[in-house]
């Protein structure tokens, strides 16, 4: 490829979203046909440009042709600050093209038949290309100030995307939820970027690695606690504990962009900056991240077996894939992280498209107790979503199998408790999932409009097919050889380990098939509320999170608040201003007294003062 | 004649001639108002365009002009020494009072063109604006036009008594357009409230002004020194490094100034009267004042107080000071702004939080926290000016701003509401807007410094004004439409759009492109900041 276009094409794969979206907005009354063709035909392009440049480039990289977008103070002395914009285009991030402009091209196209009926299908198709911009923005950037610029604009573009029925106070709440939850994590991680840049004096993702190259001791004591803090960052942003409790309010949105955004991509973006910025991280460090997404998984997967929402059953569900992506990384295993990154982008995208279709075809019923009999009366959706549910579940040859078994491996080498967690994590996933599978699909219809239910128009379903076939086929490449790129650290698990991996995970699926296969076949309520009791209920109200936040806001950020409205009402604006005025209208009426008007009163005062001078000065 | 010299002078004479014309014609004053602010509107973008090209010294519009086509840098050879020496261009100086040492004399650089340019650009927008006002519209459009020439006037001034007169000249006008044309029951109080603080604030600067300059005098006699001077001031300052500012006036000078200019800006304590002020006043009014005029106090701090912190003060006490007040500002008005029931009360008191932001940018003392400083500055005037314009649209429409009384507006005005929207994430730091890109700077500046203060200006950065803006956005443009707004109209015409496109389209363009204001900062700021000895003063780590 010549040296012009391969500085040209990454910039079209950025901007082609970006110009879709300006386009919309700035013709306020276009045509819905006429703005979904713009961004589907944005998208597109940049998935074309993406394959172009992951062809051209695999394996050698693309030079990096940084623009200065900011510079303060003297270039030359020291302590200046330019924060350029450039591309840092590896085989990571050129696959990670790949993967988010090829999910993105196909929900574009899903979208388009979903909402069909929406009042506001410009503003909707404007925000998905904004989002589809600022999710390549971050694949894409050279530096960690420029990650962090559309770190928040995917924040902010979730934020429209999941108040786009801003009327619903639901879906405003969760917008807004989402979007402070999301800052609560970036607070640590620009933190953490400040912190790199002092000790080292750049940002660039590049130059952050060849000085740590050269010198790994070059963070010194507070290596740790940076990469701590730019963990903050991914577990605000693919919801992991102890901040996870947007991602299920987030389901308000409309569906393709619970798939898109949700699902595939802004979400796993945190799994990709800790692949990013690995070589950041030290052994503490990474321990620490490996608990926390252990953690997430087996909390989520507990959570999702009691949930009666379809959309929040799988938000839960992705909250345990990630994870399960997370612990991966803190293993120190970068690239199985981006392996399962990427299967479970097909997989999810496809049963969120799935769940989507079904909730088209029952009027924006989400209760999978009203639902039951699906198989029959929608079977392309039907096939898609129990391929999706084999492909999360682990069986052999889907792509969730090759995956899921790879974290597994490492985790029976390095650490055997996170290995445990993982199989039981592997056991929930299969349960949870075949019982949405048998309630919604399986069994007699158990409401009207399920009874009546139709398959979905091909629109919809032909980019289901297409994300069922890379669902299932996306395995192939555990052949490639490092798709994901080289992580020097990086150290594969032994051959043994990966069969023990790949027993342990088959059986943990089907045991949990066949859990699920004995509560819920042909059942027409849930039977785990009555036969686990508290821990069911305790599942169901999701551990409580949400109420201990609250409860936590109210008496911390909250009551600060209110303290300093009170004092600002009663010290500052009342005592303190009011009091200096009174003072001086006091002082005023004071010195009126004086003015009596009497002239032996005045004549008394004149001798006192002459006194006084007298006796001063003598 | 200097292109600065009619940038204000054309609002005054304009006011001259509105006040000559019977109030009856009250559409000819609008477009009479609005010819007399996009005149200046255009001069200083030509100005702030050719600012790296023009020569330093003298130049008028034909050199602007000569500028704008030929991109390399040309000379002046009648160029004064000291402006040349601190890269001042279009000066012009001529005497006005020799025996006190006062004279006229502008002339800009980096850090002045770009407040020129955003003080030029909110005077055209709050003119647009101004048409909700019905009562004497007459008196009205003069009173703005002093304000909106005052204030450039101001901005332009290298004299320290003329900026203070131009200053005051911008500043009388607010206290009686927020007690004539105000609206609520406060707006009486208000108006008292503001005269009180803002006058002084203007005194306590005036002293400080008028003690530097005599004892400058007074104890450097040189017949080439007026007192007044900025440039000469500069000067004096780096030859007799801080001699010449006198032992005795040392500690009463610099206070004297930060806390003039401080309650100019509304640091904290002495903030209160900034929200009630703009709850209260007109729109036009709100947004030159919030906007532009505002901006004066850390124009001075930057200007005047900033060079005579290595002479005056070495213990940094005042300036740790500065530094404590300003992230009380900004944390505090933060959280009194998240208990706000009216829009136009929380958008105040963010104001008044974004204000810290500068502060700490300034009290920082490098190079970065202040191009961070000045970058916030420029951006929240145009967003001050946007976010009241809008709610001054909002108020007309609705009468009310109280918050649990709206909701829904986002579908019932698309472009006042999608506008609004934009603002308040704007004021919460999203990137892609100017706020984003000065705060990060101001940022990476302070925590050279003070990195404890610095996780704290995050966490308002981040975090607090996402609580309060975002409960804003939840309140006002989300949530169901009751029922009795049906009737709301949203700004259709491209009349009524103008200033608000305008002031976006800056804050984005500003947003993406910082360089625009960073570089000039840089390539005009830099002589006299190393003339000052900031790097000396405190170096940075490493």
């Amino acid at each position: 490829m010549p040296e012009s276009l391969l500085i040209t094409l990454p910039w079209l794969v950025l901007l082609a979203p970006l110009a879709a979206a300006v386009a919309i907005l700035l013709r306020g009354r276009m045509s819905s046909a006429s703005s979904a063709a713009l961004s589907i035909g944005g998208v597109l392009l940049s998935f074309i440009g993406s394959v172009g440049l992951w062809v051209a480039c695999r394996g050698k990289g693309v030079p990096e042709h940084p623009l200065i977008w900011l510079q303060a103070g003297d270039a030359l002395a020291a302590g200046s600050l330019t924060l350029s914009f450039g591309f840092k285009l590896d085989d990571l991030s050129l696959w990670m093209l790949l993967v988010v402009t090829g999910v993105a091209s196909l929900i574009h196209i899903y979208s388009w038949g979903y909402m069909r009926e929406d009042r506001a299908i410009p503003r909707y198709f404007a925000g998905l290309s904004l989002f589809t911009f600022s999710m390549l923005g971050i694949v894409m950037a050279g530096n960690l100030v420029q990650l962090f610029i559309f770190w928040e604009l995917v924040g902010v573009s979730s934020y429209l995307l999941i108040g786009h029925w801003f009327e619903r106070p639901r879906a405003a709440d969760a917008a807004k939820k989402a979007l402070i939850i999301n800052r609560v994590g970036d607070l640590g991680f620009l933190i953490g970027i400040l912190m790199v840049w002092s000790i080292t004096g750049t940002v660039g993702l590049g130059a952050l690695a060849e000085k740590l190259a050269v010198n790994p001791e070059l963070l010194g004591t507070s290596a740790t606690l940076a990469g701590l803090l730019i963990f903050c960052g991914c577990v605000g942003k693919s919801a992991q504990f102890p901040l996870h409790v947007w991602l299920p309010d987030a389901m308000e949105g409309p569906t393709p962009v619970s798939a898109l955004i949700h699902a595939a991509t802004m979400v796993a973006a945190g799994v990709y900056l800790l692949c990013r910025v690995f070589f950041l991280f030290t052994p503490d460090a990474l321990h620490v991240i490996s608990w926390v997404g252990g953690g997430t998984a087996l909390l989520a997967a507990l959570i999702a077996l009691q949930q009666d929402d379809l959309k929040r059953v799988l938000a839960y569900s992705t909250l345990s894939q990630l994870g399960f992506m997370v612990m991966a990384v803190g293993l120190g295993a970068p690239s199985a992280a981006m392996f399962h990154l990427s299967t479970h982008a097909f997989f999810k995208a496809l049963l969120f498209l799935a769940a989507g279709s079904v909730i088209r075809a029952l009027h924006h019923q989400q209760d999978i107790w009203k639902m039951g009999g699906l198989r029959s009366r929608m079977p392309v959706t039907f096939w898609c979503f129990l391929i999706g549910t084999l492909a999360l579940g682990g069986l052999p040859p889907l792509g969730g199998f090759f995956s899921k078994d790879e974290i597994l491996a490492h985790a029976l080498t390095h650490n055997r408790p996170l290995f445990a967690v993982g199989v039981c994590v592997a056991l929930l996933s299969a349960l949870y999932m075949f019982r949405v599978v048998l309630v919604v699909f399986g069994g007699a219809s158990r409401d009207v409009a399920a009874g009546r239910a139709k398959e979905s128009p091909a629109i919809m379903w032909v980019p289901m097919l297409i994300l069922a076939a890379l669902s299932a086929g996306s395995g192939a490449l555990v052949a490639v050889d490092h798709p994901f790129g080289v992580f020097p650290s990086e150290i594969h698990p032994p051959r043994l380990a990966s069969l023990w991996a790949m027993l342990c995970g088959t059986l943990a699926l089907l045991l949990g098939a066949a859990l699920a296969w004995r509560f819920y076949r042909g059942a027409a309520v849930d039977p785990l509320p009555l036969q686990w009791g508290v821990l069911a209920r305790t599942m169901r109200q999701r551990f409580y999170f949400d109420e201990l936040y609250l409860w936590l806001n109210r008496w911390s950020h909250e009551l600060l608040s209110h303290m300093s409205d009170f004092a600002e009402r009663w010290l500052i604006a009342g005592a303190g201003v009011r009091g200096a005025s009174g003072l001086a209208l006091f002082a005023g009426s004071a010195l009126r007294l004086l003015q009596s008007g009497n002239l032996q009163t005045y004549a008394l005062w004149m001798a006192a003062g002459l006194l006084l001078l007298l006796y001063l000065f003598l | 004649m200097s292109p600065l010299t009619l940038i204000w002078l054309v609002p005054l004479l304009m006011a001259l001639v509105l006040l000559a014309l019977p109030a009856r014609h009250t559409g000819l004053i609008r477009r009479l108002t609005l010819v007399a602010t996009l005149l200046p509107l255009l001069a200083s973008v030509l100005v702030f365009a050719t600012l790296e090209s023009a020569p330093a010294g003298r130049g008028t519009l034909a050199t602007a002009w000569a500028a704008a086509r030929s991109q390399s840098p040309q000379f002046n050879e009648a160029a004064a020494p000291l402006e040349v020496q601190y890269q001042f261009k279009y000066t012009e100086r001529t005497q006005w009072m020799p025996s006190l040492g006062i004279g006229y004399h502008v002339g800009v650089d980096g850090l002045s063109a770009a407040l020129l340019l955003m003080a030029t650009l909110v005077a055209f927008a709050a003119a647009c604006c101004a048409r909700d006002v019905t009562a004497r519209q007459k008196e009205f459009h003069v009173l703005l036009l002093l304000m909106a020439g005052g204030i450039s006037g101001a901005f332009v001034s290298l004299d320290l008594f003329g900026m203070y007169l131009f200053h005051e000249l911008a500043l009388v006008p607010t206290f009686i357009m927020i007690g004539v044309w105000g609206r609520g029951e406060n707006r009486n109080y208000a108006a008292y409230k503001v005269t009180l603080y803002l006058s002084a604030g203007a005194i306590l600067v005036l002293a400080g002004l008028i003690g530097l300059a005599q004892f400058c005098r007074a104890t450097y006699p040189s017949s080439e020194l007026s007192g007044y001077n900025l440039l000469e001031l500069y000067r004096m300052l780096s030859e007799t490094h801080g001699t010449g500012l006198g032992e005795g006036l040392r500690p009463l000078i610099l206070p004297a100034l930060l806390l003039g200019f401080g309650i100019l800006v509304s640091l904290w304590p002495f903030h209160t009267w900034a929200p009630l002020a703009y709850a209260s006043a007109p729109t036009a009014t709100a947004m030159m004042h919030a906007g532009v005029i505002k901006k004066f106090g850390l124009y001075g701090m930057i200007r005047v107080v900033l060079p005579l912190q290595p002479f005056a003060d070495a213990t940094y006490f005042w300036w740790h000071l500065l530094l404590a007040l300003g992230l009380a500002s900004l944390l505090w008005s933060g959280l009194v702004a998240m208990r706000q029931k009216d829009l136009t009360g929380m958008l105040g008191y963010s104001s008044v939080a974004h204000m810290g932001f500068v502060f700490l940018g300034i009290a920082s003392l490098n190079l970065v926290g202040l191009a961070g400083a000045v970058l916030v500055m420029v951006a929240h005037g145009l967003l001050a000016a946007l976010s009241f314009g809008l709610a001054g649209h909002l108020h007309a429409q609705c009468r009310t701003l109280e918050m649990a009384r709206l909701g829904g507006l986002l579908r019932e005005m698309p472009f006042v509401g999608t506008a609004l929207l934009m603002a308040l994430l704007a004021g919460c730091g999203v990137p892609g807007f100017a706020n984003f890109a000065g705060e990060i700077t101001v940022l990476f500046g302070l925590w050279k410094s003070q990195p404890a203060a610095t996780v704290l200006a995050c966490w308002a950065a981040l975090i607090i004004s996402a609580v309060y803006m975002l409960r804003a956005v939840r309140q006002v443009l989300h949530g169901p439409t009751p029922a009795v707004h049906q009737a709301y109209v949203d700004a259709t015409t491209w009349n009524e759009r103008l200033p608000y496109v305008l002031l976006l389209g800056a804050l984005l363009l500003l947003g993406v492109f910082p360089r625009l204001i960073t570089q000039k900062m840089n390539r005009c700021y830099q002589p006299t900041m190393t003339d000052k000895g900031l790097h000396a003063a405190h170096p940075a780590p490493r």
